[in-house]
């Protein structure tokens, strides 16, 4: 379907590659450049494809600006729990304890304003548990020990701590939140404002500063990093740090949305966060990986899920499909990964007997 | 010889003992700014030992260690990287996601001007700019500066390495280039290309050790050539006032030291 489409235009770009050897090794051949494009911009093609796919489908109930505004708030919270999980990744860790921060930041916020504390003071103290859960998971991750493993071990303590701060039960009329939780603005939704703030400052820091290059660096090769003589550890808790607080971020946005805040933690956040990053194709080597397109993962996953709604189709139909794409994508990153080394390794090898270099 | 006065890098009388086994025994080494020398001996000889020492990832057990003249003691690798030793490890270590001009930049950023700097904003089209003049200066062409690493051939991704420790001890002083087998996993063009690069390195003043296994590679590109043997220094020669059966034969043991 849309992905058959969307690998059939491949073929047009590519065929014309051959024929246009590189003068200089200054540019790279157009051939190469289509299929970097579609690696790196392929996720947005296939949105763009599903919701025209959905418009003609789904008519007239999909392609109204009200839809648009019930997809993005349904994918904003997903988004911000998977530019959580995608920093980690991009940092070189899986932060598998974002569903515990954040229900030990919702529990903390919630409490403190039961408790007669400002809105602010409760947000920030949030905020700040979750700084607190990255240093550990971090600092105890330096130690030489499996991110994934320590960090089951803080989202299990995570969430007895939660359990124990809300004393057992959901903590229930924290009405004082609703500004960020259903209020709208301009018409639009609060969790997608935050959820966009997040990203745009988090692409832009990840892109654009050198705390943020430096991150990716470690990720992709903490030696390299290490070698040019600057302290990669911190880097790697920086990383935590980054993660941890987008997922207390998450737990307060959810946390307004239906005014509680439940100790429980739902290891199902993780995975369909997960599912978003690596629809984005982020590695799960590390190193690698863009959060605009992490932004534009959770919005397919909100686009399926509301598009089959409409229609009147059951939603494990939705989670199929996500599944398909998934694999559908893995393979598609295979396929032009493969074939541009295989077209670099051919022109490289054409530049030998030219006597170009 | 260049450098005959102050070297950029002078070993004294170095011994290094693993427990009971002598790894290296009196060595003394030297290596004068803009001069490439060549450290060969067979496996077990104590090249790496002696590569590890000159790149302070290992302590001698005795002896001096001079850079510049200056009597300097190494404790970790980052002390020979401030003291303008810079090690080309086999594993090269770029990162292979980023770009050429980022690897280049890592550990030196450039920041743009005004308050987006004070944020730690990065000024790309900068490092870009520097990146290519860095690598012009060098004499290299390899890819766009923009191309990521993980799309350079082998020879290109070496050349990248160098050129990233080449940028790093060209200060003000040059600094001392220890390269381990740069050419070991390359094919003759590139091997071709780098051995003229470690050349012009070499020419614009940066003192080179160059660990190999590779005689001809030795012979082309090394002005001096020393040779271990058993943990001791067999032969220290110009390469001009020696050959390939020389050297063979100090390698091997089959010819008697220079110096006993």
């Amino acid at each position: 379907m849309s992905h058959g489409a969307d690998k059939g235009a491949v073929p047009v770009t590519t065929g014309t590659a051959p024929a246009t050897p590189a003068p200089r090794a200054e540019s790279d051949p157009a051939g190469v450049r289509a299929m970097i494009f579609l690696r790196d911009r392929g996720i947005f093609v296939l949105w763009v494809l599903l919701l025209v796919g959905f418009s003609i489908w789904a008519q007239p109930y999909f392609a109204s600006v009200n839809n648009a505004i019930l997809i993005a708030n349904a994918a904003a919270l997903t988004a911000i729990f998977a530019a959580g999980v995608a920093v980690g990744i991009i940092c070189g860790a899986l932060d598998l304890s974002i569903p515990g921060t954040a229900a030990v930041a919702a529990c903390t916020c919630g409490y403190l304003l039961t408790h007669g504390a400002p809105v602010w003071v409760g947000l920030l103290a949030g905020l700040a548990t979750g700084v607190l859960v990255g240093v550990i998971n971090g600092v105890i991750s330096l130690r030489g020990f499996n991110p994934i493993v320590v960090t089951i071990g803080t989202l299990s303590i995570t969430t007895a701590a939660a359990t124990l701060i809300a004393g057992g039960y959901t903590i229930p009329g924290l009405t004082d939140l609703t500004f960020m939780g259903t209020r709208r603005y301009w018409g639009i939704p609060a969790p997608v404002w935050i959820g966009a703030a997040v990203f745009i400052i988090g692409t832009i820091f990840l892109t654009r500063t050198r705390d943020g290059v430096r991150m990716m660096a470690v990720g992709g090769n903490a030696e390299a990093v290490r070698r040019s003589g600057i302290h990669s550890d911190r880097y790697r808790v920086l990383g935590f740090v980054v993660s941890g607080v987008c997922a207390a971020l998450g737990g307060l946005v959810s946390t307004a949305l239906v005014t509680e805040a439940s100790p429980a933690a739902s290891p199902g956040i993780i995975f369909t966060a997960l599912t978003a990053v690596a629809l984005a194709g982020v590695s799960l080597a590390g190193g690698r990986g863009s959060l605009p397109r992490v932004a534009v993962g959770a919005l397919i996953l909100a686009t399926i899920s509301n598009g089959l709604t409409i229609k009147g189709i059951d939603p494990y139909w939705g989670t199929g499909v996500t599944g398909v794409l998934l694999l559908a994508s893995l393979a598609m990153e295979k396929w032009v990964s493969t074939s541009v080394s295989r077209r670099l390794v051919a022109t490289a090898q054409a530049s030998v007997h030219t006597g170009t270099r | 010889m260049t450098g005959t006065a102050t070297a950029a890098l002078e070993l004294t009388a170095i011994d290094m003992h693993y427990g009971f086994v002598r790894a290296l025994d009196q060595i003394d080494f030297r290596v004068g700014q803009g001069e490439v020398v060549g450290l060969l001996g067979d496996n077990g000889a104590g090249k790496s030992t002696l590569l590890k020492v000159m790149s302070g990832a290992h302590r001698p057990t005795t002896g001096t260690i001079r850079v510049h003249g200056d009597e300097t003691v190494m404790h970790s690798p980052s002390d020979a990287t401030a003291a303008g030793i810079q090690m080309v490890y086999q594993d090269l270590a770029l990162v292979d996601a980023q770009d050429v001009a980022t690897n280049l930049s890592i550990g030196r950023e450039i920041l743009r001007k005004g308050p987006l700097g004070w944020l730690g904003f990065i000024d790309r089209k900068a490092q870009r700019k520097r990146a290519q003049l860095e690598l012009d200066q060098l004499g290299v062409r390899t890819a766009a500066p923009t191309r990521p690493v993980e799309m350079l051939s082998g020879g290109q991704r070496q050349v990248v390495a160098l050129a990233r420790s080449a940028t790093r001890v060209s200060g003000e002083r040059s600094g001392v280039l220890l390269l381990d087998e740069p050419t070991a996993a390359l094919g003759y063009e590139q091997t071709q290309q780098v051995q003229q690069l470690i050349r012009r390195m070499g020419g614009q003043g940066i003192a080179i050790v160059l660990v190999t296994h590779n005689l001809p590679l030795a012979m082309d590109v090394c002005d001096r050539i020393a040779v271990l043997n058993r943990g001791r220094k067999v032969a220290d020669v110009r390469t001009d006032e020696t050959d390939n059966d020389q050297l063979v034969g100090w390698i091997t043991g089959a010819r008697p030291s220079m110096f006993s």
